[in-house]
């Protein structure tokens, strides 16, 4: 196997979070600026859906090919109608950020996470959450079905591919599994693997599990992040995923990248391909060979790899599975004649 | 010895802070020349250079004002970081300077040119602020360290280096700090049971009495520093105790926040209040954020936002307002890009810091950025006039010249910097 480049589109800021439309002609794309943005991929035109305050982190696309929500760092949950360009429904999900939404595969359920990382030791642990760190909302209605506590900041959240389930992650790698119904806690285990103690620089955690998903069958969870690292000034923590059985004793380690075919970098995006027989993850590249690698899902080895050379937030397969679309951005380099370059990066790339 | 070949010596040995030029070419009489004042100073250094933007130049809603917002404060039309907001209702009673623009963009060296208040001359060390105000406003027979660096924190790359350092440069040994890193508690400086205090002082004169002869007849500036030592732990010896958290009142320690730096800044005040002139407060590098600047900024303001917020009120309820100076500040600024680790980089174009207390004006806002807080607009001040400032403010005179027999002229500030004046009282 192997990863070619085939376009890509720039954005003026860095995009955290796409969703592409039913047929894979075009996406949506949740920026830095704040913007939600709809792109085509074969034109590469630009509209503007909808606006957040501050950045925007999430976005996801409803099956009825009309609506679009986003979610933002001003803790709001937007409703956009596609068709008018207009949003039709704001929710005050959070206080804070909302770190990362998840859209349920039927559509029904989005939820979101929070959490501000304030002081609560000498050593600067966490302070207990001051509000709920997920919430999931009914995407038909806007109305809040379930609250869930956690140990702020929870930074990753996803729904399972039933739609039964809703997993969350936090910066010290705590993961916590609720029955969406029934709002009971069904699993929790923590591992450090994701999280950074400083210890150069400062006391202070800093990773955590940036992305999560759940495998064929909703067996296996797999978390997405970094490594260790001792400096948090670094970002250079081994480019890491694993896998657990989280509905057994425990939540059993499965499986996990091999630190031979990986260099350092937090990862941020994960993706399976749609016939699940193998998945994307991506991110940065701190030191190493690249910011994005297929691995098989059976054996977890790296089939191929790629550079782009900048930061990967979020990425997706188009339908026809052969191709894949990456969001992130590069360094928003120094102003020359009173502008910023456009720094947004949409890669759409082929897997042969 | 020929004093150029020894000056080389001692370069070579290491530029450690055992060196005491003013023990070898001056008269030993300092003792006689302390002078006795009430004013003191407490510097929250906030290592790894701390983003104006999310502080007290906020740029809220442009392409590099990041994801923070600004809130107004008790002076009309004037806005920090939300992430201050207890600041805020305090910037009346603080000065703030918002256009620091400096020429060292790496730590090692504008660690140095923020704590020197000046760019390095080899091989002459100039001392740190912390010396010189340990030597101007500091009492050599106190039982309480003139100069106490706070610093849980043991690591910190460059400033790790920086602490191993020459902190009193030509001032000689005895004005550089007592280091208390880690715990609150001064480990080993008590005596050992069953050891009488008349057994103690017999063998300190003891002591006392071959080491200078030695310090005396060899020259040795590696005794002097050794005497000083001692003369120090000495002084450890009896106010240990003020350095015990245990014994302030836990309303305090809460009010302070549970963070390593609030609890040392609560120290700091404790210190001062029992008669210490200078303490420095660090904690590390967490300022330093490449990597993470809003997630990490997002806890670390906050923290600090208490902290100053705190020790303002603190000083001025207790009265110590108008004779303590508290000094906010890191080695530079950060960039207004974000770079592709989702961080901020070293800037020393155009930065912030705040003031409060002792000789300064409540509720001066100095200088101005461009509207990206790419440069300075209005007022560019240099650590030469930010070092002047802090001299003026505490009565000392920035411009007076060292008495360095044999060594070339150098003055507290050079060049005849002018002070900020906007921010003096």
């Amino acid at each position: 196997m192997k990863i070619d480049e085939l376009k890509v589109i720039k954005l003026p800021t860095t995009v955290h979070d796409l969703a592409l439309v039913a047929d894979g002609t075009r996406l949506w794309a949740a920026c830095l600026d704040g913007g939600v943005y709809g792109v085509d991929l074969e034109t590469e035109e630009r509209v503007l859906l909808g606006e957040h305050t501050r950045y925007a982190s999430g976005v996801h696309a409803l099956p009825d090919g009309k609506t679009v929500i986003s979610a933002g760092y001003d803790g709001a949950l937007l409703w956009h109608d596609v068709e008018k360009r207009s949003c039709f429904r704001r929710v005050q999900a959070h206080e804070f950020w909302s770190w990362q939404s998840a859209l349920s595969l039927d559509g029904k359920w989005i939820a979101s996470s929070t959490g501000q990382y304030l002081c609560g030791g000498y050593k600067y642990e966490p302070a207990p959450e001051r509000e709920p760190s997920v919430k999931v909302y009914d995407t038909k209605t806007g109305e809040l079905k379930a609250s869930f506590e956690h140990v702020p900041p929870v930074q990753s959240v996803a729904f399972s591919r039933d739609g039964r389930y809703v997993a969350a992650g936090n910066l010290m790698g705590e993961i916590r599994v609720w029955e969406v119904e029934t709002q009971e806690l069904v699993s929790t285990w923590t591992t450090g693997d994701f999280t950074g103690w400083g210890i150069i620089k400062g006391h202070y955690y800093t990773g955590g599990v940036f992305s999560l998903a759940f495998g064929p069958g909703d067996d296996l969870l797999y978390l997405i992040g970094m490594g260790t690292t001792r400096d948090p000034a670094a970002g250079n923590g081994k480019q890491l995923w694993q896998a657990y059985a989280w509905k057994e004793e425990g939540a059993p380690k499965e499986a996990k990248s091999s630190g031979d075919e990986t260099g350092q970098g937090l990862m941020e995006a994960f993706a399976f391909h749609p016939s699940d027989d193998w998945f994307v993850m991506a991110g940065r590249l701190e030191s190493g060979q690249w910011n994005v690698a297929a691995f098989d899902r059976e054996s977890g080895n790296l089939r191929a790899s790629y550079n782009y050379k900048g930061r990967v937030c979020q990425g997706a397969f188009l339908p026809d599975g052969d191709r894949f679309v990456l969001g992130g951005g590069v360094s928003q380099g120094e102003l020359k004649e009173g502008k910023f370059r456009d720094y947004g990066r949409v890669w759409v790339s082929k897997a042969s | 010895m020929h004093r150029r070949r020894f000056l080389q010596g001692a370069v070579a040995s290491g530029g450690v802070s055992t060196m005491s030029w003013s023990g070898l070419f001056s008269v030993p009489a300092f003792a006689e020349q302390v002078k006795r004042s009430n004013k003191r100073c407490i510097l929250l250094w906030c290592c790894g250079g701390p983003s104006q933007f999310e502080t007290w130049d906020p740029k809220p809603g442009t392409s590099t004002g990041g994801p923070f917002g600004s809130i107004p404060t008790a002076i009309p039309g004037v806005h920090v970081s939300e992430l201050m907001p207890k600041c805020a209702s305090i910037l009346d009673k603080m000065a703030v300077i918002r256009s620091m623009k400096t020429n060292q963009s790496e730590h090692t060296q504008a660690i140095n040119l923020l704590n020197r208040g000046d760019n390095p001359r080899p091989p002459f060390t100039r001392p740190t602020l912390g010396s010189v105000l340990a030597q101007q406003l500091g009492q050599l027979d106190s039982a309480i360290p003139n100069f106490v660096l706070l610093d849980p924190c043991p690591e910190g790359n460059e400033f790790k280096g920086f602490k191993a350092g020459n902190w009193a440069g030509w001032l000689g040994a005895e004005y550089a700090p007592v280091r208390v890193g880690g715990e609150f508690k001064i480990e080993d400086a008590t005596r050992i049971p069953g050891f009488s205090e008349a057994d103690h002082e017999e063998r300190e004169a003891l002591r006392r009495f071959f080491s200078k002869k030695f310090e005396n007849e060899q020259k040795s500036a590696a005794a002097a520093s050794h005497n000083a030592v001692y003369e120090r732990v000495k002084g450890l010896m009896s106010c240990a105790h003020l350095f015990d958290l245990e014994r302030l009142p836990q309303k305090d320690r809460e009010r302070y926040g549970a963070g390593a730096f609030g609890q040392h800044a609560l120290l700091a005040r404790s210190l001062v209040e029992e008669g210490a002139p200078f303490v420095m407060v660090a904690n590390g590098m967490p300022w330093d954020t490449h990597v993470f600047n809003h997630e990490i900024y997002q806890m670390v303001v906050p923290d600090l936002d208490n902290i100053v917020y705190q020790l303002v009120n603190d000083l001025k309820d207790r009265g110590m307002a108008e004779d303590t100076l508290v000094v906010v500040m890191g080695e530079f600024g950060r960039t207004p890009w974000i770079n592709v680790k989702r961080g901020r980089d070293h800037y020393p174009n155009a930065w912030s810091l705040a003031m409060a207390g002792c000789g300064i004006q409540p509720g001066a806002v100095v200088g101005a950025t461009d509207a990206l807080g790419v440069d300075v607009t209005e007022s560019p001040f240099t650590e030469k006039n930010l070092f002047a400032t802090i001299y003026q403010a505490l009565g000392i005179d920035p411009y007076a010249e060292y008495e360095l027999p044999n060594l070339p002229t150098f003055h507290r500030v050079e060049e005849r910097a002018d002070p900020i004046k906007e921010v003096l009282a």
